[in-house]
């Protein structure tokens, strides 16, 4: 085990003493990483953007006062179609947003939530009487999205208690069609909705004060974290790639110097080499997070509420290129060859995972394919940590995908990978 | 019977080429290497040298046969066999960028030395190969002949008993070779190491070998001391022609064989090819006879009525070179 350390060491410090490592691992991942991210920053394209779709049936004075008051708590929202500037909605000029076209973009995750304000709504609270708003989300209950924590927000400030409680929320596989068979059914819907904002409110009263820290002005949601939360994870795990993946040239170099064969032909465990060679790479990639994350922490970028899950997103991804690398590596034979399939895989790899731009921003049938790349569940992971406050247990699901690609690449990389 | 310490039966070696054809570059070679002696693989390139030394060291597996170090199986217990062995590979297996003294401690730790001991080994084969001035320059601004030292030095790190050598005077300057060779010669002198050198240079074989190996196409085709091996083509000289630029006649040959007593074999060796400037090789004729200087009047005569000129005649008593030629009908140099 000590001559594996002492492998990866030695490595470490004939990679950092190559000529012009420093400019590839430091100087050009800091350019990009902050040229896209002020970029990002400037437009629409950010990932902040959560697009919320309104079905107003109403069109009182009370319910602009509503909509006003949900923009005004979370400037990252985007209430679709009244607030549409570039297609920052993807709305479809052909069709109207209808009930049914507002349940499509809500499956097809082009929107975080929908809101409906039922006809009457502004008269009937004026009159104080109960009114209800109708919210639906295709975020998971037991993680409400910051759209919920907005209008929540907002309906308190309009409504006051009376409103407040009205606000419901259901999952995205199973919300109830719009229009209700009679009376009886939409009352009990109400009173479903009515017993969950309660608790919800009751429960949680927390969610509240994020939602007021996240309102217009507050750091955390400034064009810097717009931008960078996009540009430095996505830069980061581009360049993890182009760094790791040094490997494959390095690995036919120490063949070509012998340095390979020397170290087979010596008292050493063959699996300790490789091991050492692995640890060497693995390490070089999370140095090189840490640079990017490192410069983002200096200008300004909020890394979230969980260190340890963003460490550990970290960890599984460069685990997983790393394994791709050394699974890769028993294929190349020639310099041009390793030089080719780095460039190729981290530049195909990268945009289609959303480490260019968001995903958010690209066509579903994109979405679904960009998740061959494990970078989009890296990005998907740390949109999560980065943009809506999430946890280890929310990025969960993306760890074990990074985690379970590794093993079998892994698993291929150790029978495959010849030592003569 | 002497102490074995590498015992090879049978070795072989297929290589498996990528468009699927076979390379046999070894073909089944016995072999003893006795305690304390420097044994030498003698035999051009491509003959299979490389390949033995990688079998015999555990970096390649065989095809067939099997090899022993001090007892242990280089295949079973490659562990043990590795501990008591240094090599010192053809190619120059180090890391440009690390310094003399940083390649030594990082392979040092490889072999398991850690602290003081490695400290002291290191400064020791510094010493050794003379290097300890230049240890902490980067091995990339090194002569030829200093990485071939620093090269060595890795393998002789944790004092083994038997150290391989794989051609270690390839590309130096004459200075560095003469050098190289008196550390060989101090290694079995002084510190009573068992070396397996190969070369293709029968100086050098000649020169160091308590005994030598002739390999050609992988198989070992004469095997004994110097002088045992000198015996095999009996009292041959070996007579060279310098013939310019010309080439000659199947005619030549034929007469020369038939009329001349005691001439045995007869090679040509056309001249290297120049880079341009260079005053144009001469063409070589080599022939292999009995009392060759008694024949000289009669093969001159034969040459020259066949309108061959000859510039120079050199002749050459019995040597590694001529066994070499005997055996198998070429030179020994590429
Ligand atoms: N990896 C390989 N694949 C295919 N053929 C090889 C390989 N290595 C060596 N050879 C061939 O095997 C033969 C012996 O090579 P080698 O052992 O290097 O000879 P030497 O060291 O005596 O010059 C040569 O014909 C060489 O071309
Ligand atoms: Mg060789």
């Amino acid at each position: 085990m000590r001559k594996m350390l002492y492998i990866a060491l030695n490595d470490l410090r004939v990679f950092f003493r190559e000529p012009g490592s420093l400019v590839a691992i430091v100087l050009l991942p800091t350019i990009l990483m902050l040229a896209i991210g002020y970029g990002i920053g400037q437009t629409a394209i950010a990932p902040t953007q959560v697009r919320v779709d309104v079905l107003n049936n109403d069109g009182s004075a009370l319910t602009e006062r509503l909509l006003g008051q949900i923009r005004a708590a979370n400037n990252a929202l985007v209430l679709c179609p009244m607030d549409d500037q570039d297609g920052s909605c993807r709305l479809d000029a052909a069709q109207p947003l209808t009930a049914e076209a507002i349940s499509r973009r809500l499956l097809d995750k082009v929107t975080q939530a929908a809101l409906e304000i039922p006809a009457g709504f502004g008269a009937a609270l004026e009159s104080g009487q109960t009114a209800t708003l109708i919210y639906r989300s295709n975020n998971n209950a037991a993680s409400p999205g910051i759209a919920l924590q907005a209008v929540q927000a907002a309906a308190q400030q309009v409504g006051g208690a009376q409103v407040a409680a009205q606000v419901g929320l259901s999952v995205a596989e199973a919300y109830p069609p719009v229009g209700f068979s009679d009376d009886a059914d939409r009352s009990a819907f109400r009173q479903g909705v009515y017993d969950r904002a309660t608790t919800l409110w009751a429960d949680n009263p927390v969610r509240v004060d994020y939602v007021q820290s996240t309102a217009p002005n507050a750091p955390a949601t400034s064009s810097t974290q717009a931008g960078f939360g996009q540009s430095v994870p996505g830069m980061g795990s581009m360049f993890v790639m182009f760094t790791v993946m040094t490997a494959l040239y390095a690995i036919l170099r120490e063949r070509r110097n012998w340095t390979f064969q020397r170290l087979v032909m010596m008292p050493i465990d063959r699996r300790s080499i490789l091991a050492g060679k692995i640890l060497m790479w693995f390490t070089a990639g999370m140095i090189e997070y840490g640079i990017v994350f490192g410069i983002g922490l200096l200008i300004g970028l909020n890394l979230g509420n969980d260190l340890l899950a963003l460490l550990l997103v970290m960890v599984s991804f460069t685990l997983c290129i790393t394994a791709l690398t050394f699974t890769i590596s028993t294929l190349v034979k020639t310099d041009a060859q390793a030089n080719s399939t780095s460039n190729l895989l981290a530049l195909s790899l990268a945009p289609l995972g959303g480490a260019w731009w968001p995903l958010e921003i690209v066509p579903p049938f994109m979405r679904s394919i960009g998740h061959i790349s494990p970078v989009a569940w890296a990005m998907d992971a740390y949109n999560k940590l980065l943009f809506e406050q999430g946890t280890l247990v929310t990025v969960l699901p993306e760890i074990g995908v990074l985690l379970a690609i590794t093993a079998v690449l892994f698993f291929i990389a150790v029978r495959r990978f010849k030592y003569e | 019977m002497p102490d074995v310490m590498v015992e090879v039966r049978g070795l072989a070696k297929t290589y498996r080429r990528a468009d699927g054809s076979e390379v046999q570059a070894v073909r089944g070679i016995d072999l003893d290497i006795y305690k304390g002696e420097i044994f030498s693989m003698l035999g051009p390139n491509g003959a299979g040298k490389t390949t033995t030394i990688s079998m015999i060291s555990g970096l390649l597996a065989p095809t067939a046969g099997r090899a022993t170090i001090g007892g242990f199986s280089i295949t079973t217990q490659g562990m043990q066999a590795k501990k008591l062995l240094g090599v010192v590979p053809q190619e120059i297996a180090l890391y440009p960028t690390l310094s003399a003294r940083q390649n030594l401690e990082f392979f040092g730790r490889m072999y398991g030395m850690g602290g003081r001991e490695l400290q002291k080994n290191v400064d020791e084969v510094l010493d050794f190969t003379d290097l300890k001035e230049r240890q902490k320059d980067r091995v990339e601004t090194f002569s030829g002949g200093m990485k071939r030292r620093v090269n060595i030095g890795v393998g002789l790190l944790h004092k083994p008993q038997l150290v391989y050598m794989d051609e270690p005077t390839v590309g130096v300057d004459p200075q560095s070779r003469r050098r190289i060779l008196d550390t060989v010669i101090r290694l079995r002198e002084e510190r009573q190491m068992t070396v397996l050198y190969t070369t293709h240079l029968m100086e050098e074989a000649q020169e160091l070998s308590n005994r030598v190996g002739i390999v050609d196409h992988g198989q070992m085709i004469a095997l004994g001391t110097v002088g045992e091996l000198i015996q095999k083509v009996g009292e041959d000289d070996r007579l060279i022609l310098n013939i310019g630029e010309q080439s000659v006649p199947d005619s030549v040959r034929t007469r020369l064989l038939q009329e001349v007593p005691g001439v045995s074999t007869i090679e040509f060796a056309p001249p290297p090819p120049t880079n341009g400037n260079e005053h144009p090789a001469n063409s070589q004729l080599t022939i292999l006879a009995q009392r060759g200087r008694r024949a000289l009047p009669v093969i001159i005569q034969i040459v020259n009525e066949a309108r061959i000129d000859i510039l120079s005649v050199e002749v050459r008593e019995p040597d590694l070179e001529a066994v070499f030629l005997q055996l198998t009908g070429r030179a020994l140099r590429d």
